[in-house]
């Protein structure tokens, strides 16, 4: 018997011995990274786009709820499209504004640093 | 006494509003009147909870605040002269959510921002593990106490007698989120198929967090495993139950958990249970899992084909998973909930 103590060990020895054997050498697709939000995040999430999915009834029998929801949204088009419009505006300009900031802090800190290394 | 709870959010499979629903029926037990409130309240609770906006205490009621997210008007509660006990759930951290679902990213960003204030508007601040307590304790909490969740294990039925029959099955039940992992789940699963049983099926139980993350699962499931996968929810208890009882092994590869439920359900439905050791998953399962941190899903893998295979192995697990159950028995809650009222209204 293994006892719960040694499994991990015991599990860790034979993925040593079937690996020696040729098994688990496929890789499978990667797993998203974790925890970063980047500048090309934030760029592809100013462009607001409502995933529509997500309008619907979470009733046992909303069916019907689900179109009329559907139907709202259809009918409010023109004043969605509008304030979706605002609001990405906002967005790209913003972080183009951030993206030029990034920049030039960039240029400044190689500008400072390479004085120091002049000075020293 | 009259004592009211306040939940940010409340659906019908959502664990903080099942225990609520479980507290009031013990105050009503003890003869304590109150209602419970909630800022969003989702069809299917039958009036069980209420809507925030009505909610008008009386001055000497004491107020149960359940915080797991964000919620608004807080700054309003806690000026109120009512006594608090704040009942902290944990609150994912938000970098988890956003890009597959800015809202709840939302909400948790807030219910950090809010937990400081939270700590010093009540008199006495609890929390469902030791994990989530310390916590509290680090943001300066003078009284602390620890009341794990109250659950009913009985609603999911009697356990299987034996081993269940057919292909090896590997279960996991909670939300399906990017924090609980189900991708690795789904990667280390397809270790074991591939290397281990051909036949063997992976159920993943639990809300999507997003239509999108529901879809980028699924398609990881179909590259990996298909035809092998099945993803559900929505599911009752007892169609939960027959998940459990027909699982060899419950795997938990989360990144994040500030209790974990399903794990006790685990225990109580006899299924032997291969977890992360992240947050208070060791706190919860004591030596009753088998606890596993190496990156590399072969070792997961082969730990499958051990729990699945070793009679033994299971047994014991299953000995050890009814002891530790005990600590988590309704009663023994129950007391920890009631001391922790009496401390608040003292």
């Amino acid at each position: 018997m293994t006892d719960p103590e040694h499994a991990v060990e015991q599990a860790r020895a034979a993925a040593v011995t079937m690996r020696a054997q040729g098994a688990y050498a496929e890789e499978g697709p990667a797993a998203a990274g974790e925890g970063s939000t980047t500048l090309e995040n934030l760029f592809e999430w100013a462009m607001i786009d409502p995933d529509l999915r997500e309008v619907r009834s979470t009733r046992k029998l909303g069916a019907p709820v689900t179109l009329l929801k559907l139907g709202l949204v259809r009918l409010l088009n023109q004043y969605h499209a509008e304030l979706i419009s605002q609001q990405t505006r906002f967005n790209v300009h913003v972080l183009g504004h951030v993206r030029r900031l990034e920049t030039r802090i960039d240029e400044l800190e190689r500008i400072v640093g390479s004085r120091k290394h002049d000075g020293e | 006494m009259r004592i009211h709870q306040l939940l940010s959010g409340a659906g019908p499979h959502d664990a903080i509003t099942s225990e609520a629903v479980s507290f009031r029926s013990r105050f009503t037990q003890w003869g304590w009147d109150g209602k419970d409130y909630a800022v969003h309240v989702a069809p299917g609770l039958n009036g069980h909870i209420r809507m925030l906006k009505r909610f008008k205490p009386k001055p000497e009621d004491l107020l149960l605040l359940h915080h797991s997210a964000g919620a608004p008007r807080l700054r309003e509660l806690l000026a109120l002269p009512n006594r608090k006990l704040l009942l902290y759930h944990n609150v994912t951290p938000a970098w988890w959510f956003w890009e597959h679902a800015p809202n709840v990213a939302v909400q948790c960003a807030v219910g950090r921002e809010q937990l400081p204030a939270l700590v010093r508007g009540v008199q006495v601040a609890a929390a469902d593990s030791a994990f989530n307590a310390a916590e509290l304790e680090a943001l300066g909490a003078p009284r602390t106490a620890v009341i794990p969740l109250l659950v009913d294990y009985g609603r999911l039925g009697a356990p299987a007698p034996t081993s269940p029959p057919g292909p090896p099955t590997i279960l996991f039940v909670g939300r399906l989120s990017p924090h609980k992992h189900q991708d690795d789940i789904i990667r280390a699963f397809s270790h074991y198929r591939r290397h281990r049983a051909a036949d063997a099926r992976l159920i993943l139980v639990g809300d999507p967090i997003s239509s999108r993350y529901l879809e980028a699962l699924r398609n990881l499931a179909e590259t990996l495993a298909p035809g092998a996968v099945s993803i559900e929810s929505g599911l009752s208890n007892a169609e939960l139950g027959a998940r459990y009882r027909a699982a060899h092994v419950f795997l938990c590869l989360s990144a994040h958990e500030g209790f974990c439920i399903p794990v006790l359900e685990a225990f109580s439905q006899g299924v032997p249970v291969i977890a992360r050791p992240a947050g208070a998953i060791p706190e919860t399962t004591g030596d009753a899992a088998i606890l596993v941190d190496d990156p590399d899903l072969a070792v997961v893998s082969e730990l499958i084909h051990l729990a699945v295979t070793d009679t033994d192995l299971r047994a014991e697990l299953q000995r050890r998973s009814q002891a530790r159950l005990a600590l988590y028995s309704p009663d023994r809650v129950a007391d920890r909930l009631r001391d922790a009222v009496e401390a608040t209204a003292s």
